[in-house]
């Protein structure tokens, strides 16, 4: 839960991002790291095996817009997403305040997709939260690759529920619509606790697809590096 | 309606006072107050020279990952875990369910010294945050127009 200080007029806001095995977390996070303005984040903090898979969680710290002479604070982390670590994502998950939800759109990658956003409904469960309760966007991720899924199948598989959400094609490795879903989540936070209480800014619905990659601009973001 | 929990400058206040007295006791570098989800809620001492909001982070994780291994031989979990270094050393001890007190400290004190204090000051923080929680303080809320629609965040 976050938490806010008068005295240090901080506000501080922690979102997970999670998903399975692989689908790129950690890179979304790298990603971040690397093109964020240096002054506006902290170390990125891994605790990952010597093969580099996520052994208990990434740390990045980002500091954001200052309102009302308050800095907000967000805190972003990944869950290892191997099925074995889970009584480690329970504890990542704890006071979470948002949720980035990684899909993998490989093909063979669906039914692992299926299985974690469950054990993500489950793991909110013990903490006496509700998916829809809590602020979350989907990505999914690797639409450069041969083997997707188009993105009908995924909406219907991960983003049919009561209430859709915002989700986004993204390509981690490049940047593409990383910080897009990074911003569309951090916007849902700020607007859940303002006086309207509205999880979303108000009369910007989820639009009815995934928002797309934008070939030109974002590559060449990418390759201006 | 959502609103978010509110320490107000009288609350920073006490709990920096409690803190003030623990680091000139136990003569210890620094001290932070965190939940479980890993947020500092308070923190007193030289803090420039680290980043209190990693150190926070890596501190709640720590204490969650070892309260596994206080299950395998019965315990609920540890009540205070120390690391030691060459020259600075950590020692945390849990406050109450949700909340952590963490301790840095040098050469100039012992472990034993930061362990007596913080035992105290661990009591008086509980009950401090105790009394908090029957306060009726009204939460924050942003007004929706403080909330610009423009990106947060900016891809360089």
């Amino acid at each position: 839960m976050s938490i806010i200080n008068y005295a240090s007029r901080e506000i501080q806001f922690k979102i997970v991002y999670y998903g399975p095995a692989l689908c790129g977390k950690t890179t979304n996070l790298a990603y971040i790291h690397e093109r964020i303005s240096p002054s506006n984040r902290g170390d990125l903090v891994s605790l990952a095996t010597a093969a580099d898979r996520t052994l208990f969680f990434d740390f990045l710290p980002l500091n954001a817009v200052v309102i009302k002479g308050f800095v907000t604070k967000f805190q972003l982390y990944t869950v290892p997403g191997q099925v074995i670590y889970n009584a480690t994502r329970q504890l990542v998950l704890r006071s979470v305040d948002g949720v980035v939800f990684v899909a993998d759109s490989q093909w063979e990658k669906m039914e692992e997709n299926v299985e974690s956003f469950r054990n993500l409904e489950e793991n909110l469960t013990q903490q006496n939260l509700a998916i829809d309760e809590i602020p979350y966007v989907l990505q999914y991720n690797k639409r450069d690759l041969a083997n997707t899924a188009p993105i009908n199948y995924l909406e219907f598989l991960l983003n049919n529920r009561k209430k859709r959400v915002q989700s986004f094609e993204v390509v981690s490795s490049t940047g593409q619509n990383v910080f897009a879903s990074l911003n569309a989540i951090s916007q849902m936070l700020l607007h859940k606790f303002s006086k309207e209480g509205e999880a979303a800014p108000p009369g910007t619905e989820p639009p009815p697809v995934a928002i797309p990659i934008e070939p030109n601009g974002a590559a060449q973001s990418a390759n201006s590096r | 309606m959502n609103s978010i929990p509110v320490l107000t400058i009288e609350n920073v206040a006490s709990l920096d006072g409690i803190l003030a007295d623990f680091l000139k006791k136990a003569e210890a570098e620094l001290t932070v107050i965190i939940d479980r989800g890993g947020n500092a809620i308070s923190q007193f001492g030289d803090v420039a020279v680290m980043d209190v909001t990693i150190i926070a982070a890596l501190a709640a994780g720590s204490f969650a990952a070892t309260r596994e291994l206080a299950r395998r031989i019965g315990e609920v979990e540890f009540n205070a875990l120390y690391h030691q270094g060459n020259g600075s050393h950590i020692f945390m001890n849990s406050v109450d369910d949700d909340t952590i007190m963490i301790t840095v400290f040098g050469s100039r004190t012992t472990v034993g010294l930061v362990r007596f204090y913080s035992a105290a000051t661990s009591q008086a923080i509980s009950t401090l945050l105790k009394s908090l929680q029957g306060a009726e303080v009204e939460g924050f809320r942003f007004d929706p127009t403080d909330v610009s629609a423009t990106p947060i965040f900016a891809d360089r």
